[in-house]
């Protein structure tokens, strides 16, 4: 069997990292979750990622932070944001930031599973 | 040798005085026409005297007049007796006679002499006469300044009112202005003379009666606002209470003066509701932020349970677990919902007291995580404030929120410039005295500008770039702690390490104050 794919997870909210890093395990991938911007750049810098799912307001440093150091590093790393209020002058849904999903909060981890499946070029589950 | 009365009065040694005049018809005419003549004239001047003395009733030492008259009378009689004596040599009688006026003429004389400083502090007709002409102008000028004065009375914009206080303590118009006539409705003429207490409605008579009792019984100024309704309409009124006293220092008439300021009184209720919508629109996103976090927690630990319910990999613990994380999220929100609601609404209810540590509590709660996102800190010292204070918890809240919101916005402009910050601290305690409550909001975002830091609570005065600040915040802030009897002021601090910001402290008297108390803590 191939090893899983890993996702990073970054979220400030450790209730709602804890349940989506379950439901993400649940689906077969191998899940690391970092508190804030800062911590996610370490993790992405030390392990080998494959996608990233990130907040946008975290402390320390931001999710558009985190996705413009990670885009520097990488251009075709999938991200997916979940956020609680998107900033209208956001440039987040602009094409060179692709491939990228926004979703707001409350999202449904059903969705995001099936958004990193097709974002990985994974099979979708029944 | 002692003479009778008849002896004495016996003429027959005496030859009669025109003897030596050696009856001369021309002399003996001489002298019998003057001494009838002085006769007649002297027996008239007391007539004159006392007909004077009798109409006169006003005359001062009138009894003079009448021993004049005496004397003048006995001086008569002696020149009618020199006439008779040219013929009949009675001239013991007429010494008797000259005895009289000699005793009358002296009396007179002495009288005269006793009576010479007091006559002579008699006013003259003239001096009367300019007291009289200075009296006229005196009645003349306070005509004028009566006139002045009532011209005043009647045609000021202002609301004027006379209360007369009655011995028993209650209270009755004496009279109203026709401004305050047409500002209330009230008719002047209805309520002169009457009793505040039948002229008014029950409600109005109930409203102000408090007050003028207070200002009869302090004896000083009464200054407040009052909401009264009134045959105009709801009229919110800025009143001041004059107390005038008497000789004995017992107030006697209230004066007072009304200004119509339910206009005022609603634009700044405007000007706040609509500073509140700027502070709410800021804290929109941040709300929206705070909202979406309980929910996704809910979403994703439901989502969680039903895949592990569905594929048989729930225990109960872990579903219970779930569960309960659901319901305390639903508390989160529940709690931030009814926040937003509270903050929104217009008037935030009325004046009650109040733990202000409370209000503090809600501001650093409602910020603390957005802030958190942008790693600046709310550090919170041990509070030991005990002390209630009086006003709108809500307005409190908003004062505080603008408090952190500007110290937010330093902090991110001084960040802009490669410098450290990121610390707002928030102490509240009470007082030594243990008459007021501090409050203190410090930031290290850089300080005030001097010569800006006299301006910072002028109203739309703002250092931010336009369409970043409405330049409201702080002089409604100012307005709000104002009218709860407090202060506001700001100055620079020195936090060590270089570091440096500004230090908003707000004190609140923990007892209600009078208006008046008010005024005088501002002078």
């Amino acid at each position: 069997m191939l090893d899983p794919f890993h996702i990073l997870i970054a979220e400030d909210e450790v209730l709602a990292a804890m349940a989506l890093e379950d439901f993400l395990s649940l689906r077969g991938f191998r899940v690391t979750v970092a508190a804030n911007g800062v911590e996610a750049l370490e993790r992405y810098v030390s392990q080998r990622v494959h996608a990233l799912v990130t907040d946008l307001r975290m402390p320390r440093m931001d999710g558009q932070t985190l996705i413009r150091e990670i885009r520097e590093r990488d251009a075709t790393l999938p991200v997916v944001v979940m956020t609680g209020y998107l900033n209208q002058d956001s440039d987040l849904t602009h094409e060179r930031w692709k491939p990228l999903e926004i979703f707001s909060k409350p999202v449904n981890p059903r969705t995001i599973c099936e958004t990193l499946n097709r974002m990985l070029g994974l099979p979708q589950r029944a | 040798m002692a003479l009778g009365f008849d002896e004495l009065l016996d003429t027959g040694g005496f030859v009669p005085h025109g003897v030596c005049l050696l009856w001369r018809p021309d002399i003996l005419m001489l002298h019998v026409g003057s001494d009838i003549l002085i006769g007649l004239s002297y027996f008239s001047i007391p007539v004159a005297l006392t007909y004077f003395v009798l109409r006169r009733r006003d005359v001062a030492f009138g009894w003079v007049a009448l021993l004049f008259a005496l004397f003048i009378i006995a001086c008569g009689t002696t020149h009618f007796l020199s006439v008779w004596t040219l013929w009949t040599p009675d001239y013991v009688l007429e010494g008797l006679v000259k005895l009289i006026t000699a005793f009358a003429s002296l009396g007179t004389a002495a009288a005269l002499w006793w009576l010479m400083p007091r006559l002579l502090a008699l006013p003259s007709p003239r001096e009367l006469e300019a007291s009289n002409r200075a009296l006229a102008q005196e009645v003349a000028t306070r005509r004028e300044m009566e006139n002045r004065y009532s011209s005043f009375f009647n045609n000021l914009a202002e609301a004027l009112f006379i209360v007369r206080v009655e011995p028993d303590g209650d209270f009755a118009f004496e009279a109203i202005n026709p401004a305050l006539a047409r500002a209330t409705g009230l008719d002047p003429e209805r309520l002169r003379g009457q009793h505040v207490r039948d002229a008014l409605g029950p409600e109005v008579a109930n409203a102000i009666i408090p007050r003028y009792s207070l200002c009869r019984d302090r004896g000083e100024s009464v200054d407040y606002e009052e909401t009264l309704d009134l045959p105009v309409g709801q009229r919110v009124f800025h009143t001041v209470l004059v107390p005038v006293k008497d000789a004995a220092g017992r107030v006697v008439r209230i004066l007072g003066s009304g200004r119509d300021v339910t206009e005022r009184k609603r634009l700044q209720e405007e000007v706040i509701q609509t500073s509140k919508m700027v502070t709410l629109g800021t804290l929109a996103a941040g709300m929206a932020h705070e909202m979406s976090q309980p929910l996704n927690v809910i979403r994703l630990w439901t989502e969680n349970t039903l895949t592990r319910l569905q594929e048989n990999l729930l225990d109960p613990a872990r579903a219970e677990r779930a569960l309960k994380l659901v319901i305390e999220q639903t508390d989160r929100m529940a709690k931030l919902i009814d926040h937003v609601r509270t903050f929104g609404r217009r008037d935030g209810g009325g004046m009650q007291a109040f733990q202000p540590a409370n209000c503090i509590q809600s501001a650093v709660e409602l910020v603390r995580h957005q802030y958190g996102m942008e790693d600046i800190e709310i550090i919170e010292s041990a509070t030991s404030a005990q002390l209630p204070v009086t006003g709108r918890p809500l307005e409190l809240e908003q004062v505080i929120l603008n408090l952190f919101s500007n110290a937010r916005d330093a902090i991110v402009a001084l960040r802009a410039t490669g410098a450290a910050a990121g610390r707002i601290m928030v102490a509240i305690s009470d007082d030594r005295s243990g008459h007021n409550v501090v409050i203190q909001v410090t930031d290290d975002g850089g300080g005030i500008a001097p010569a800006v830091l006299p301006h910072i609570f002028d109203p739309f005065f703002t250092t931010k770039e336009v369409g970043k600040g409405s330049g409201l915040g702080l002089s409604i802030g100012y307005g709000i702690i104002d009218g709860m009897g407090g202060r506001v002021d700001a100055c620079n601090v020195e936090l060590g390490g270089g570091r440096r910001g500004v230090r908003f402290t707000i004190t609140l008297p923990s007892q209600p104050v009078s208006s008046a108390d008010r005024e005088f803590s501002h002078a």
